[in-house]
């Protein structure tokens, strides 16, 4: 018997190396890690990991597809079980075999079966195209594994993904059908058709990186949410990603997070009094506002460098896991869209939120218009109307028009509603209100345009006072910017034990 | 004996005196300023009353009234050794705690202090250049340091003395000027006297306190452990006639220079007043320095003679900083989150766990007393007591203290009053320190306990090694560390004390800014809009975060900030143009680190 324990523990070996030597060189030589780097990095320092069919494919393809070009398992990471699904790209270029599918596949059930959140590690040419007839067509084949990511988000089991290389044809809808991705700069790249393709088919000529490389989808496509400088980097990614997930234990999505240590800011809230002007018009970065009201300043940012106007992220206040949107400039399409998907994210895993609103408006001009701003606006009102986390609006700047609907104001039921001091609150700006009556009134008005003009500014400026919004109960009250912090946790814990139903949605329109 | 005393101090010496009034059954009143009103001492004392300066005599006179306490015990420092303070006190019918005013004056200027020697028989330091060089040029009435020139040749001796000249009048509005031989490798031996108003006058045998740095006492010890019998026979018999001759009484240290090359004693001052390191004496002694200030304050008799004073083992104190030794000895700020003392060791200090250390005040948090049969056993009881001092949130010189103990010129006692200003202490290993923090950040996460216990498990194959990130990669092998180091494992940073030193560590953040989140440095138009402002030029230096121009549309404003620190080589923007959504408006090329 230990002889045939001390065989397998050799098969085993020879298995877990992966691809040839050269492969392993080559690959390590791009400054990758080894796939199974890639997962002791992932996993908790510590963490066991129980790998599942270690020795698939074993003998099979005429041999060298160790572990059939793919590690799974389940491993802990920040202190959770999680389904880790990891190609190995020393091994035939990390591409599916009919046993690779198989293997991912199992790995899922696995997930399904025990509400386990997956940890994708892409690194993949896709398909083995001479198998194609194995691995495409059927029910279970390569197409299942996008049916299996939708249905577990579904079913509120996260889908995380790296991408840390190819990740072409099908391949690609592993990042795009995640909740949350990560793709590592000069090196991972998605795309249905590579340069080759390309060019076949419409005789363009364009590199990887330009095609789909992590600058393109982090700051233009939005298909990923995260910019890593390496595997390291990516790695620590997904852990933070992971750490915003509901502490195991607690059923996804029906209660958010219990407090846990709670820390002050390292920035002091102080502060707030002075990197906020008194004046809306005048710029500065929001980010300022929220690492002087969360935790230890602490900001888990999602698609920092896409729709930039519009910031989003997870974050604690007092010890809360809490999901905060917060206006920094215009509203686009793009803002709207990663606001929505944003929304998605806390409901899906049970997370309240905060509005930060400073906000003027959406985009306005005829080719927003025609593109359909209003379509994107709509998922952003949608998506807010329909959430079930609590929400908690903060108006720390100006409520303007559809913004303020868009950034949960007090018909989109916010538990609780504050304003700033220096809030402004009207269906638009006194000057365009001015404007825009100017323009429409009747032409035999005797009145002086200025002193037309002058009275409804007047009246907005009355009407657009963060004290007359107080006295009608538009809001629960004008807050000291420095209480914030305080006031947010108060109400926090008040909402904190009540249990949120499962999400639902009306249509969002396309 | 008095009923009440109040203690014109704060910090570890009003505990201490506040201590042994509490064991003769005398009631204590502290005074405390507004940012010490939670300080120890003004919970400690039966009575704290709130002055505006610890230097400000007339409040604490008025404190005094107020309280009705009989005497002032000043400890060291602020108004111990000003004697226009000490009248006042007597002036207003109390009892000063400390010797006489005239003896204080009189020992106040070097020049006075000389005279007196030398009328008693105590050796002197030459003076002049008629005993060759090196010499030494200082203000009379200096101290600390300032106005002190080493001169080594006749040729620079002119010029020596002006500069110092000048630095004593800026200093002390005094220009006078003393030169006298310069002894290249001093030991730093002091005499304790005491003196009752009976005409008593005993010594408490010496000490030796070499080891300094910039003429600050590090490390201090009794018995002197280099000295010959001659030598201790000539500074104790010095200091008792020097004490006699100048109408001396209660508690005073007589200090002399001892050249090591030659054996020769010379006296350098007499502090007039309790001494930082008077805990080795009394623990070679067993006496009570404080209660024999009071005792001989309120007219007693000294109720011993010099036979019966004991002088057993060996003593060290280590004197602790809010400073960062090895870091330039820059004084530290901030909270001690943890302070944890040693158990074996006798600790005179103020400082407790959450409490602020303010740069306000002196930075000594506290002392470290051991006692041991010899000075090898007291040097390892030194050490031990450092090992377990912990004191987390400021970083503090406890891990230089330790290094010095334990190194072999410490042991030696070879280190001279010049040592340490031109010698290296090795600070404690990094490595070693990042690898105990890397354990805490482990042990703290990580489970023993079931199936998904930490420790690597793979199937069928070795364990997977432990890798912690700090600011370096560490992995972990073998077994836990034995000794578990104070720490403080936060988000954001580690703490660890390995041999005393405090160490932090960053845990790398993921979320912060990356060069891939600056991306390639071209700022295009975030919005359809106006330029508002360009307020760069092609070629200026830019820091990360400057503010480069400022667009606006649809009633907003937004700045754009340069991405990284670097220099401007494209500037498209043009105040007052238009532009549309992605024009490329600058261009920031970083520089290089």
């Amino acid at each position: 018997m230990r002889d045939l324990a001390a065989d397998l523990r050799e098969r085993l070996a020879a298995a877990r190396l992966g691809g040839s030597q050269a492969a392993r060189d080559k690959h390590t030589a791009r400054g990758k890690l080894l796939v199974r780097d890639r997962v002791d990095r992932l996993l908790d320092p510590g963490s066991p990991f129980l790998e599942l069919s270690p020795l698939a494919a074993y003998d099979m393809y005429g041999g060298g597809v160790a572990s059939a070009g793919i590690v799974t398992g389940i491993g802990r990471v920040q202190g959770r079980e999680c389904v880790v699904v990891a190609n190995d790209a020393t091994v035939k270029g990390g591409t599916y075999y009919p046993i690779t599918v198989k293997k991912h596949l199992r790995a899922q059930t696995v997930a399904a079966e025990n509400h386990l959140p997956c940890i994708y590690l892409v690194d993949s040419g896709g398909a083995f195209l001479p198998m194609q007839d194995e691995v495409f067509p059927d029910r279970e084949h390569f197409g299942r594994i996008f049916f299996n990511q939708a249905n577990l988000s579904a079913q509120q089991i996260p889908q995380i993904a790296s991408v840390m290389g190819s990740c072409t044809a099908g391949g690609a809808y592993v990042p795009a059908m995640s909740d949350e991705t990560v793709i590592v700069r000069n090196q991972g790249t998605i795309f249905l058709g590579g340069p080759p393709l390309v060019k076949a088919a419409t005789g363009e000529v364009v590199t990887a990186e330009d095609l789909g490389g992590g600058d393109v989808h982090a700051r233009t496509s939005g298909v990923v949410d995260h910019l890593a400088e390496d595997d390291a980097h990516a790695l620590a990614i997904v852990r933070s990603i992971v750490d915003t997930l509901p502490m195991p234990g607690v059923s996804t999505g029906s209660t958010h997070t219990e407090p846990t240590e709670i820390e002050e800011p390292v920035e002091d809230p102080d502060g707030l009094y002075d990197v906020v002007p008194a004046d809306t018009r005048t710029p500065y970065d929001v980010r300022e506002v929220i690492r002087r009201i969360v935790d230890g300043s602490r900001f888990h940012e999602f698609k920092r460098l896409y729709a930039e106007t519009l910031v989003c992220g997870f974050a604690r206040i007092w010890g809360h896991q809490v999901g905060i949107v917060a206006n920094n400039g215009i509203l686009f399409s793009e803002s709207a869209l990663k606001g929505a998907h944003f929304i998605e994210l806390c409901n899906q895993r049970g997370i309240p939120l905060v509005f930060l609103q400073n906000i003027s408006g959406f985009m306005v001009g005829r080719e927003y218009e025609n593109k359909g701003i209003a379509r994107d606006g709509a998922k952003l009102v949608t998506a807010v109307a329909c959430s079930v986390v609590p929400k908690f609006t903060v108006v720390i700047g100006g409520s303007f028009g559809a913004g303020n609907y868009g950034m949960c104001g007090r018909a989109y039921d916010p538990r609780f509603l504050w304003m700033w001091p220096n809030a402004r609150i009207s269906v638009m700006g006194g000057e365009q209100a001015a404007a825009v009556l100017a323009e429409v009134r009747r032409p035999d008005d005797p009145v002086p345009v200025e002193e037309f003009k002058d009275k409804i500014r007047e009246q907005y400026d009355e009407q657009g006072s963060p004290y007359y919004s107080t006295a009608r109960l538009w809001d629960d009250g004008i807050i000291d910017p420095i209480d914030t912090r305080r006031v947010l946790g108060m109400g926090l814990a008040a909402t904190a034990h009540v249990p949120v139903p499962a999400p639902s949605y009306g249509v969002f329109r396309m | 004996m008095f009923s009440k005393v109040l203690i014109a101090n704060r910090g570890e010496i009003a505990l201490r005196v506040i201590a042994t009034c509490r064991r003769l059954g005398i009631d204590t009143v502290a005074i405390h300023t507004d940012l010490d009103k939670d300080a120890p001492h003004a919970r400690a004392a039966d009575e704290a009353v709130l002055v505006p300066s610890y230097l400000d005599g007339a409040a604490v006179l008025a404190a005094a009234a107020s309280s009705a306490a009989q005497a002032i015990h000043p400890g060291y420092g602020f108004l111990s050794e000003n004697t226009a303070f000490a009248q006042s006190v007597m002036a207003a019918g109390l009892t000063w705690v400390g010797p006489p005013v005239a003896a204080m004056e009189a020992m106040a200027r070097k020049d006075a202090a000389r005279e007196i020697a030398i009328a008693a028989g105590v050796p002197v330091v030459p003076e002049g250049t008629s005993g060759g060089y090196p010499v030494m040029v200082k203000a009379a009435a200096g101290g600390g340091g300032k106005g002190m020139r080493i001169v080594r040749s006749a040729a620079d001796f002119e010029e020596a003395e002006a500069s110092a000249r000048r630095e004593a009048i800026s200093a002390f509005g005094d220009d006078t000027i003393l030169v006298e031989k310069y002894v290249e490798h001093g030991r730093h031996i002091e005499v304790q006297v005491m003196a009752d108003t009976h005409g008593n006058v005993l010594h408490l045998w010496e000490r030796d306190c070499s080891t300094q740095r910039r003429h600050q006492k590090v490390l201090e010890e009794a018995p002197a452990p280099t000295i010959t019998p001659a030598v201790r026979d000539l500074v104790t018999s010095a200091a008792v006639a020097l004490a006699r001759e100048v109408g001396y009484t209660n508690a005073g240290t007589v200090e002399f220079l001892l050249d090591a090359d030659t054996d020769e004693a010379y006296f350098l001052e007499m502090n007039t007043r309790l001494q930082v390191e008077h805990p080795v004496t009394e623990a070679v002694t067993g006496l009570d320095l404080v209660e024999l200030q009071l005792r001989v304050a309120a007219g007693e008799s000294l109720p011993f003679t010099h036979e019966d004073v004991r002088c057993d083992g060996h003593a060290i104190e280590a004197r602790i900083y809010a400073e960062d030794s090895f870091g330039g000895s820059l004084p530290q700020a901030g909270r001690a989150d943890l302070v944890r003392w040693p158990v074996g060791a006798r600790v005179d200090a103020a400082l407790e766990s959450g409490q602020l250390v303010s740069t306000a005040y002196d930075p000594m948090l506290g002392k470290v007393i051991v006692h041991a049969a010899d000075r090898e056993a007291a040097r390892h009881a030194l050490i031990a007591a450092l090992d377990e001092t912990a004191i987390l949130g400021l970083t503090t010189n406890v891990g230089f203290l330790r290094a010095l103990a334990a190194s072999s010129e410490f042991r030696d006692a070879t280190i001279d009053t010049a040592w340490l200003d031109t010698a290296q202490v090795t600070p404690p290993d990094v490595d070693a320190a990042r690898t105990l923090a890397a354990w805490e950040v482990f042990l703290k996460d990580s489970t023993t306990r079931g199936p998904f216990a930490s420790d690597g498990f793979r199937v069928g194959s070795a364990a997977a090694p432990i890798l912690i990130q700090l600011d370096q990669d560490v992995v972990l092998t073998g077994d836990q560390p034995v000794d578990r180091p104070a720490a403080a494992v936060g988000p954001h940073r580690v703490e660890v004390i390995h041999r005393g030193q405090r160490f932090v560590f960053e845990r790398p953040d993921p979320m912060v800014a990356h060069a891939a989140v600056a991306g390639d440095g071209t700022l295009l138009s975030p919005m359809p809009g106006t330029v508002l402002d360009v307020r760069v030029a092609e070629g200026d230096v830019v820091e990360e975060g400057q503010v480069l121009g400022v667009i606006e549309a649809m009633k907003m404003e937004l700045s754009l900030k340069a991405p990284f620190a670097g220099t401007v080589t494209t500037v498209s923007a043009e105040t007052g143009g238009q532009v549309a959504l992605g024009e490329t408006l600058f261009v920031v090329e970083a520089s290089d680190e």
